[in-house]
């Protein structure tokens, strides 16, 4: 038993590594938020949006963070409701993803905005009939969820590291004391823990599926070329799923690595975790399908000058970089089971990750270039989208966030379930001492 | 680097690209000579300075403060030496005609506010001095005065035009009138422009079903259709009961999509809220059980 507890707690400290890259993420935040500082003062000008072009960047990146922090739902939820085992030691890095994607992603759509200090106003003066209030709802309901699902499972964590780790920095102590709330494993703790967790696992598919279905909703319920489709719920959310896998299969990679963990992330878990890799982004191929082939059958004129542009036109590269390289070629590699060993899948991922990002810019900016009515006597920069340095900056604000989050949280707490693990080999993780 | 290579790929084929050649605005002669037929005063610069400010500042910004917005082909400030020779004709024509993404503002602003915003464009010209109008009238055409009655037993709206000379005013002969309708955008014409008779007068009848206000109220004008610029512009309107009383709610008034929030359809609001509720309920449900743990001691 207590080698499990070390081998699963022995990264919590601070250690000079972890000093390194924390500093750096600060300093690279500081240098980001210096762009932001910009942009409150400026206002959102500095920015390559324009009048017509006014989602570019940040709601690109929007799309793509609640995208990613789906996958908590799938893992813990799905796959863990029917019963799959090996997600277990997974669950974690999942809802890590999803509380740090969530949480970032309402950040997101604040640097959107040219006068964040009136956010309220999007509160005060809401109409029930606007997707933009269903999106705040469920986001920040989803983000509730997750984080309730992150952190009631380590609630028993918590009270066996803090009686049984020696080693437990002493100012995480009080925390721990905290946030285990008098864990002494009762029957009746277990009973509430274990039906919490229930009942929240299954809160959180159709809340999961709201998020992105919604948020997909905020381009679908309009008709505009490239967006007026009724596919776009499930299209987002598979594509969600695609994102968010990837997203797991790094973390799992460095975690791995990092905090040796190599006994219980094993080859196994990539594999399966390949698998599902697979399984989702031949969904997401089907749906990729139809949403082009769809109207590229009928090709309404204004479908005709989008799909153009997309396949032939200003986006081709980078349309037929992401549908090619991430998408098809990876879902061919990821069949075959060498393939979905840890390194080479990681590497895979990596590039689905990337290519799921431009993907959302896809979605979002060469609809916003074709406008119904014909965009005339505006200057050159309003006519095509350019992504400004100080945009850019702000963008990758939001990923060190991310990150930032993810390190804070996989850094003070286990990254596995500790007594879940336990439990699985028959141990009992706070009175005995065998192992 | 590639992916900045992407980004940037767009501007660079449209910086290649080179921008259609703007067609230039022609003021045809006969236009050039038009005058204004009072004398520019402070007061009239005024009443131009109120107009500029809501109709043209959006785009030519404030005179001499070269504010203009940043649209191609570009507005300029209208102070500038080359607005400032023109001759009060050819800002006339400008402004009357527009010339896209100008406005026309033929039917936005009645002459006498064309001219008061000239006068108040003049105030920055330096070295600008006024066409004497009186000099000027006798060679610019008549000047007409419109009145307008109606008869609703016979259905007819008549317009009479006099022409105001020296002598005093005369009735207008062979003016043509048009007749039109004030709807939500712009003007509805009523029917065809017709000549007035030798004494001045046109008559014009209106349909039975045309749709007016709850009380029937209908505004209804007249001006003389002039494309030759001869006559001065002469306008009348006038609000006369002559509509079926219509009362169609706006679009706004009943629970819809569309609708301001409170009035949101009902089951919009259910669904909402019920959703809200029972997932928050779960939720809060959830965190007290779970912090009420804390009491629950080993046995
Ligand atoms: C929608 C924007 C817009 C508005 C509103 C607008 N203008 Fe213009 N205006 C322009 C543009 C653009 C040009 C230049 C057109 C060209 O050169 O092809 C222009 C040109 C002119 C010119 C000719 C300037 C020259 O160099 O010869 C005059 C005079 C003028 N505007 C007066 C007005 C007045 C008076 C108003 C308000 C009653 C007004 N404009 C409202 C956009 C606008």
């Amino acid at each position: 038993m207590d080698l499990i507890i070390s081998d699963l707690s022995h990264h919590i400290r601070l250690n000079k590594g972890f000093f390194l890259w924390m500093g750096f993420l600060v300093l690279a935040f500081l240098a980001c938020l210096f762009a932001y500082t910009r942009q409150l003062k400026y206002g959102l000008g500095v920015a390559g949006i324009r009048d017509y072009i006014s989602w570019g960047l940040y709601i690109s990146n929007f799309v793509f963070f609640v995208a990613s922090s789906l996958i908590g739902m799938l893992i813990s939820a799905v796959l863990g409701l029917i019963g799959m085992k090996w997600v277990q030691p997974i669950t974690r890095i999942a809802e890590t993803i999803a509380v740090a994607f969530a949480a970032v992603a309402g950040l997101v759509i604040v640097m959107d905005m040219g006068r964040p200090e009136r956010l309220a106003y999007v509160f005060l003066y809401a109409r029930f009939q606007s997707p933009i209030l269903w999106d705040v709802t469920v986001i920040t309901t989803y983000f509730v969820i997750s984080l309730m699902l992150l952190m009631l499972p380590m609630i028993p964590d918590m009270a066996v590291l803090y009686k049984r780790y020696g080693s437990l920095p002493s100012w995480l102590k009080p925390v721990y004391k905290v946030l285990s709330l008098n864990w002494t494993d009762h029957p009746e703790q277990n009973r509430i823990i274990h039906r919490s967790i229930y009942i929240l696992l299954i809160l959180i598919i159709p809340a999961a599926l709201s998020i992105h279905t919604v948020t997909s909703w905020l381009f679908a319920l309009t008709v505009r070329p490239g967006w007026d489709s009724t596919i776009f719920g499930p299209y987002f959310v598979s594509g969600a799923f695609v994102a968010g896998s990837a997203a797991v299969i790094i973390a799992m990679f460095f975690f791995r690595k990092n905090y040796r963990l190599k006994d219980y992330l094993t080859d196994l878990h990539f594999n399966n975790m390949g698998k599902v890799l697979v399984l989702v982004a031949f969904v997401y191929l089907y749906f990729n399908i139809n949403e082009y082939l769809v109207p590229g059958y009928k090709l309404k004129r204004a479908d005709a000058i989008h799909l153009r542009e997309l396949m032939s036109g200003h986006f081709a590269v980078m349309f037929w970089l992401v549908q090619v390289g991430g998408l098809l070629i990876p879902i061919v590699l990821m069949l075959f089971r060498k393939m979905r060993k840890p390194l080479p899948l990681t590497l895979i991922s990596v590039v689905v990750l990337i290519a799921a990002w431009f993907k959302r810019y896809l979605i979002v900016v060469p609809t916003m270039a074709h406008p119904f009515l014909p965009i005339q006597h505006v200057p050159d920069n309003f006519k095509i989208y350019t992504p400004t340095l100080t945009e850019i900056a702000i963008t990758l604000l939001s990923f060190i966030l991310v990150l930032i989050i993810i390190t804070l949280i996989s850094k003070f707490f286990p990254v596995i379930p500790v007594v879940e693990t336990a439990k699985e080999k028959g141990l009992d993780p706070l009175k005995s001492n065998e192992s | 680097m590639k992916k900045l290579f992407y980004i940037l790929l767009p501007v660079i084929i449209t910086t290649l690209r080179v921008e259609a050649q703007n067609p230039s605005w022609v003021v045809p002669d006969d236009q050039k000579g038009k005058i204004c037929l009072v004398r520019f005063t402070s007061d009239m610069a005024k009443q131009g300075e109120v107009i500029y400010l809501k109709n043209c500042q959006s785009c030519h910004g404030l005179p001499t403060k070269k504010n203009f917005a940043s649209i191609q082909p570009s507005p300029g400030d209208l102070s500038e030496n080359k607005v400032g020779t023109q001759k009060d004709g050819e800002l006339f024509y400008r402004i009357t005609t527009g010339k896209a993404p100008m406005p026309e503002f033929r039917n936005i602003l009645t002459e006498d506010e064309r001219w008061s915003v000239i006068s108040f464009l003049r105030s920055f010209h330096k070295g600008y001095v006024q066409p004497d109008p009186e000099k000027m009238a006798a060679s610019i055409g008549k000047r007409i005065k419109l009145s307008m009655t109606y008869d609703t037993v016979k259905r007819r709206i008549l317009v009479k035009a006099v022409e105001l000379t020296s002598d005093g005013p005369v009735p207008a002969k062979g003016a043509e009138i048009v007749v039109f309708v004030k709807r939500y955008f712009g003007n509805m014409q009523l029917t065809d422009p017709k000549p007035t008779s030798e004494n001045g007068y046109a008559g014009f009848e209106w349909p039975q079903d045309l749709p007016g206000d709850k009380s029937g109220n209908v505004i209804v004008g007249a001006r003389v259709n002039d494309p030759t610029g001869n006559m001065q512009e002469a306008i009348v309107s006038d609000t006369l009961a002559i509509g079926v009383p219509t009362n169609k709610p706006a679009l706004t008034d009943t629970r819809a999509m569309w609708s301001t929030r409170d009035k949101a359809p009902v089951w919009m609001i259910l669904i909402y809220t019920l959703a809200v509720i029972v997932v928050w309920y779960f939720i809060i449900y959830i965190l007290l059980s779970v912090v009420d743990m804390r009491k629950i001691k080993q046995v």
